[in-house]
């Protein structure tokens, strides 16, 4: 289901645990993660611990809305073999260029696999997940509740995947920095999160000045340099939207299936038909 | 007048939203004479009159069921003011009859503002209002340059509506996105509140600021380096005015800050526009829910919701703030085609620093560098140069996914790719990425210089230039043209067969003959169904239309080419570098010596008769179009005598009457034997019969544009050989009755003289052509569709090259500046104009000569000395002009003086090329007159200097004069004051309004210039009444060598000792130099 990951590897990731559930787990457990019901999860050290609100169920003998307690474990790479991979993937631009763009590179699976290795999850055996809830059937709708939401953090944070196959970002830092392409990427990643910038008005405020004495009518009237003599024609411009092309599509912000450069592209090209100009 | 004025006034308090509105208001100068409240602007226009105005003459309309005087509301704007009075515009003290002072102090107003709002149809519910300046300003603008109404432009409307056009080609290219804007609100009471942190991310984006309270707006923004550097230029050119407006009376006196208001008004427009964009409802759906949808109906987020939204559109901007930024160094593309058509092309990876492009290495050779030399390089190109480096090239892929391919490696070099590829990559991929802010290099092939392109290529041939007939050197006086097509690629004929085989070649990009090209197989096609059916034909074309052909946009199919060695090539290579003009020797007859570039016109002017074109000589003021006209017909006169021919039929000269007399007494001067003869005035031949015997017996008439008109009838009776018109900017009205006769005369010649660029003025343009080559530019509805719309309003290149591709080969255009006039010009050119007494003035010289003649015989000594000079001052006034001999208050009107008109008509020309220009008079009254006029009338910027200026101000004026940024101004000053010490060297025209007897005072005054520092050629222009003392004042000088040691001291007093009756003779008037 694309709803919760717009990504390829999000995708990826998702399909690993549609494989081997039910559509009916499935489904229950994306209304779970759609409608707040997990409560809170978190990702520590490639173990995700998460709280799930669970229904009143009395068949199961629940009269009251249960929180369920679900760990999700993946297989972690051995530190050996992902100094290994790391160096394969530093030694390919495409790679780190797409790393760089915050993006997990399509071909990066075929780096993996010279090492007998896959990075995402492709079938049970690549993780293992626990819930307190009395369903026998294991993933059950909480687990794949905080899976598919966990598909969608990997959209924004891609690295997230390594951390959860057990290289911590310390350690992915470390391993980065023995390549000179490496480097680059590790730059990158340690660029802080900005806090946001407040702004005091919603437009640049025009600030005024005291009106001096001592200045000549040419001074007011006219101004320091005279207007150019001709004026530029206005620019063809065959394709929209190229300054923001260069980022991608499906901004993290953009909360949408559709495609945010092809909504973009016809917004410019209705702005310069029909707007006021 | 009215001065429109304009400019954006925010809104006041300081909310957190503070928006603004752009205002136009009107200042006139025809204040309504009824009482005002104390604080209201005396010269705007009120409410009623102001929408008046702005709904009649300008054809504004109300956004709203509300009519214009409802909008209109009172604003506020500081003001420079003396005595409790606003002191005019500058624009609007051009026609006033108020002298500005020097200081003044500011003081608030209040005005009459109407907001330029205007309807926009949004969605099917209705309507909104946006800010319609931006289209408003260009129609403003239109209308003004037009001078389509008694209105114009003030310079603060003027800046605002370059700086709109400059904001509106960065909206053209996509440069803004959508923005949020976070507030931090006061701190929150101390309860948790519940929707805090309902899932935790994960460890590392955690962070303290969940807790303050907020707020986030969306809207948008503007990004890149062109509007940084956009409104950093602009401030420069953003008058004060434009940051005095304000939505209340402030309390204190102050101004906007201009850079900040700049910003301001950028912003607000901005998210208008794009939030005022009708869309449609399917846009509308694709964008639901997502924060696009909130910045195109900005309201509030709920409080405190959606920071994590907000960081990652805060992320996502950053980075493409800092991919804009500058990068010290350009990534470039190199596509080189492979030396044979099957291999693969390579596209190559290069880098070079922006400061120095030259440096540009490609990756290849970087990543094989030692180690040393890589550290060198890379000092050029930037901190974390590779990593910077692979940044780009991964964004690059994004624009072009072939270049992932490329990047397999951790020393990417470039990729390879088939012929369809590069196709693609040229015609579509090239050009994104380089508005992408990289470069890209492609073949030279390509390049439009370089492009080859499939045509039919029209293959002409002069008619009747046989190879036998070689006395004549042109073609026939039918001016037909034989042509037949031919199919070629670039500059090679292509047969038919060949011709199919590349219509039916698999790939649009082929090598023919060894070289790469586009090919358009469906236009070729095309081309060859065309080519086959005029095959058949044997067609002619008439010169006028062949000339219209080969002036065709360069996109069309068909190209017109003639054989290198036809006729029809040379002139076209001729008409088209007149450069390679042979210059004529002086005619045998002609009385002086032409400059070179003079006697390239004559030819020009000949090989266009011959030819049967029309042509304007278009030179600039002083370079002797006169003398090129005079040249002409003393050069065709020996050539005609040559063949026996000695009855070469009138030459019909209209001229402005202000030169009829200098014509007669140049063509007098430089061709005696030519008859000339001037049709004007009281006791002309008024009936037809005696007209025409007069013309018989003169090889040019002259008469003057009233009298072309008024006399139509017995101009059209006579054949004549050719028509001539000086100054043919005065037909620039088509409907004018005036141009209306003299269209209708009747010659195989017709000549333009102007000296103003007439092809910036279209309409001008339109009617002159319409005389020299009828229908050449079509309809004037037909050019103003194709041309002057196009051009004048929407600023299209495209149309403009055509035209200037049909309109180049008629006009022979040699301006100061050029390289190759200059050589042939001395640095100071001296020219006399002769101009005739008006009636007023003859009677007024006839008066003063009869006066003195009596006096004469009764006095002696130092009494006649007195006389003299006396009498010599007044004569001198009259020629300038009857009020200084009056010393009334009548009125100063170019009427009654034809020196004043003729000043008025090479003022106007000087200050229409932006040229400043000096005026000298001996007299300080006429000095104070002109000043006036020039100001007033005729609105130009003016300095006087005089004996009783101040030095403080003398030394402000002269600044101020010299400023390249100053308006191209008159400087008008008495020869006393201003003749010795200044530099004025902006000037590049020297006028001299009256005679001095010296030349060396006149000389060292025209030096004030010419001095160091002046890089222009100087043009002196002497004034000098036909017929009067001021005539014989000039020969005197002329003739000096005869009266040598006559001339020695700065004055006049050695004019004394002439005896009666020598003296009588110098203040005499002819009397056939009157013109009325």
């Amino acid at each position: 289901m694309s709803q919760f990951s717009r990504t390829w590897w999000g995708q990826k990731f998702i399909h690993a645990i549609e494989k081997i559930t039910d559509a009916g787990r499935l489904s229950r457990g994306r209304s779970y993660a759609r409608g707040n019901k997990v409560k809170s999860f978190e990702i520590q050290q490639g173990c995700i611990t998460a709280q799930v609100r669970g229904s009143i169920n009395p068949y199961f003998g629940v009269h009251k809305e249960p929180l369920y307690h679900i760990t999700i474990e993946f297989q972690p790479i051995s530190a050996a073999k992902w100094s290994a991979a790391i160096a394969l993937i530093a030694s390919k631009a495409s790679l780190i260029s797409r790393l760089l763009l915050n993006e997990i590179p399509d071909n990066i699976e075929a780096s993996f696999k010279q090492l007998n290795l896959t990075l995402l999850p492709g079938s049970t055996k690549d993780f293992s997940a626990s819930c307190s809830c009395p369903d026998w059937s294991n993933p059950c709708k909480h687990i794949a509740g905080v899976y598919y939401l966990v598909a969608a953090e990997l959209d924004n944070d891609p690295f997230l995947l390594f951390e959860l196959r057990g290289l911590s970002r310390e350690k992915l830092q470390q391993e980065l920095s023995k390549s000179p392409l490496g480097q680059a990427l590790s730059a990158e990643l340690q660029l802080e999160k900005q806090p946001p910038a407040a702004v005091t008005s919603y437009h640049t405020p025009p600030e005024t000045l005291p009106a001096s004495t001592g200045i000549s009518m040419r001074d007011f009237w006219h101004s320091a340099k005279r207007l150019p003599q001709t004026m530029e024609p206005l620019p063809n411009v065959l394709v929209s939207g190229i300054p923001i092309k260069k980022q991608g599509d499906f901004p993290a912000f953009w909360n949408r299936g559709n495609s945010f450069l092809e909504v973009m592209e016809t917004l410019y090209q209705q702005v310069k038909a029909k707007g006021k100009l | 007048m009215h001065i429109l004025h304009g400019t954006w006034i925010p809104q006041s308090g300081d909310a957190f939203i503070r928006s603004g509105m752009f205002y136009l208001w009107v200042e006139t100068s025809e204040p309504a004479r009824s009482r005002h409240p104390k604080q209201h602007h005396p010269r705007q226009l009120p409410i009623e009159d102001l929408a008046a105005l702005l709904s009649n003459d300008l054809g504004i309309k109300p956004p709203d069921y509300r009519t214009l005087e409802d909008l209109i509301e009172p604003r506020y704007f500081v003001l420079p003011t003396i005595d409790n009075e606003p002191l005019p515009s500058l624009e609007l003290s051009r026609y006033l009859e108020q002298e500005l002072p020097e200081s003044f102090e500011f003081q608030c107003w209040q005005v009459d503002c109407y907001p330029t709002l205007t309807s926009i149809k949004t969605g099917s519910y209705g309507t909104e209002q946006v800010n319609g300046i931006v289209p408003l300003l260009n129609d403003l603008h239109f209308i003004a340059l037009h001078n389509l109404t008694d209105v114009q432009l003030g310079a603060d409307l003027l800046f605002w509506f370059h700086f709109t056009q400059a904001l509106k080609r960065i909206v053209f290219k996509d440069q803004y996105i959508p923005a949020l804007k976070y507030q931090k609100l006061a701190p929150p009471k101390s309860t948790n509140s519940k929707e805090n942190s309902k899932r935790k991310k994960t460890s590392t984006s955690s962070s303290g600021s969940s807790a303050d309270k907020f707020q986030v707006y969306p809207g948008w923004e503007f990004i890149g380096e062109e509007y940084k550097n956009t409104l950093q230029q602009y401030v420069d050119y953003m008058p004060l005015v434009c940051a005095a407006g304000f939505a209340e009376p402030p309390k204190t006196l102050e101004f906007y800050d201009r850079p900040s208001l700049l910003r301001h008004f950028s912003e607000c427009w901005l998210t208008d526009i794009v939030t005022h964009t009708p869309i449609t409802q399917a846009i509308k759906k694709s964008m639901d829910g997502s924060i696009l949808d909130g910045c195109l109906h900005p309201s509030p987020w709920p409080q405190s919701a959606g920071l994590e939204q907000y960081q990652q559109w805060q992320a996502w901007r950053d980075r493409i703030i800092r991919t804009q930024t500058d990068q010290p160094f350009h990534l470039y593309f190199h596509l080189q085609d492979p030396p044979k058509p099957s291999d693969a092309w390579q596209l190559q990876f290069q880098v070079a620093p922006k400061h120095d492009p030259s440096l540009r290495v490609s990756l290849d050779d970087y990543w094989r560098m030692r180690p040393q030399q890589k550290e060198q390089v890379k000092q050029q190109l930037g901190e974390a140069f590779e990593q910077n480096l692979l940044m780009n090239l991964g964004y690059a892929a994004r624009m072009y996914p072939s270049l992932w391919r490329g990047l397999d490696t951790d020393q990417p070099i470039g990729i390879t790719m088939q012929l369809d590829a590069a196709f693609t990559f040229l015609k579509e991929s090239a050009w994104v990425l380089e508005n992408a802010g990289y470069k890209v290099i492609v073949p030279a092939w390509w390049t439009p210089k370089g492009r080859q392109r499939a045509k039919v290529r029209l293959k002409a041939r002069g008619k009747s230039l046989g190879g036998n007939d070689k006395s004549k050197s042109y073609f026939s006086f039918e001016n037909l043209v034989e042509y037949q097509y031919e199919l070629a690629i670039g500059n090679n004929n292509v047969t038919e067969q060949e011709w199919n085989q590349l219509v039916n070649a698999k790939t649009p990009l082929v090598q023919f003959r060894g070289q790469w090209m586009e090919l358009d197989q469906d236009k070729m096609q095309q081309m060859l169904e065309f080519w086959k059916t005029q095959q058949q034909e044997n067609p002619e074309l008439s010169l006028l239309d062949f000339m219209k052909l080969t002036a065709g946009s360069e996109d069309d199919a068909l190209e017109v080419e003639c054989d290198r060695q036809d006729a029809l090539a040379d002139m076209l290579a001729k008409l088209s570098n007149k450069q390679q003009f042979q210059p004529v020797d002086d005619p045998a007859t002609f009385q002086g010596t032409l400059r070179e570039y003079q006697k390239r016109g004559v030819s020009w002017l000949q090989y266009l008769e011959e030819l049967g074109l029309n042509g304007c000589l278009a030179d600039d003021m002083g370079l002797g179009k006169t003398v090129q006209v005079i040249a002409r017909l003393v050069q065709e006169r020996e050539l005609a005598q040559q063949q026996h021919n000695n009855n070469l039929p009138p030459t019909l000269l209209i001229a402005p009457t202000s030169v009829v007399g200098n014509w007669f007494h140049e063509i007098h001067k430089f061709a005696p034997h030519i008859t000339a003869t001037v049709h004007h005035g009281s006791d002309r031949a008024k009936d037809s019969k005696p007209f025409k015997q007069a013309c018989l017996k003169h090889d040019i008439i002259i008469t003057s544009f009233a009298l072309a008109r008024k006399d139509a009838k017995l101009f059209n009776s006579i054949q004549w050989h050719r028509i001539v018109l000086d100054e043919a900017q005065n037909i620039k009205n088509p409907k004018a009755a005036l141009t209306k006769s003299i269209l209708k005369l009747s010659a195989p010649h017709r000549l333009a003289l102007t000296g103003t660029p007439i092809e910036n003025r279209l309409l001008d343009l339109w009617s002159i052509f319409n005389f020299l080559n009828p229908g050449y530019l079509g309809t004037q509805t037909q050019f103003r569709r194709s041309f002057e719309l196009p051009i004048q309003k929407n600023n299209d290149r495209r149309q403009s090259t055509t035209l200037r591709k049909l309109v180049e080969p008629f006009i022979l255009r040699r301006v100061k500046t050029d390289q190759s006039i200059i050589k042939d010009l001395p640095d100071k050119v001296e020219q006399k104009l002769f101009c005739n007494l008006t009636k007023e003035q003859a009677s007024l010289y006839e008066a003063v000569v009869k006066d003195v003649e009596e006096k004469l015989q009764a006095v002696e000594g130092i009494q006649r000395k007195g006389l003299i000079l006396s009498t010599l001052t007044k004569l001198k006034q009259v020629c300038n002009h009857p009020r200084q001999f009056l010393q009334d208050d009548s009125d100063f009107t170019p009427e009654r003086s034809h020196k004043l008109t003729r000043l008025t008509e090479m003022v106007e020309e000087a200050m229409d090329k932006g040229e400043s220009l000096l005026v000298f008079t001996q007299f300080t009254e006429l000095g104070a007159a002109l000043e006036k006029y020039l100001r007033q009338t005729c609105h130009y910027n003016t300095y006087y200097l005089h004996g009783g200026t101040s030095r403080k101000k003398r030394e402000t004026m002269i600044t101020e004069f010299q400023d390249p940024e100053t308006d191209p101004s008159v400087f008008v000053l008495s020869l006393k004051a201003g003749g010795v010490g200044i530099t004025l060297t902006k000037a590049n025209h020297v006028f001299h309004f009256d005679r001095w007897w010296n030349p060396s005072v006149e000389g060292q005054a025209t030096d004030r210039a010419f001095r160091i520092g002046q890089k222009k050629n100087v043009f002196v222009h002497k004034f000098v009444a036909i017929g009067t003392l001021e005539e014989r004042i000039d020969q005197m000088i002329e003739d000096k060598k005869k009266l040598a040691g006559s001339i020695v001291g700065s004055d006049e007093s050695w004019l004394t000792e002439l005896d009666n009756d020598a003296f009588r003779q110098l203040i005499s008037l002819n009397k056939t130099a009157i013109m009325e």
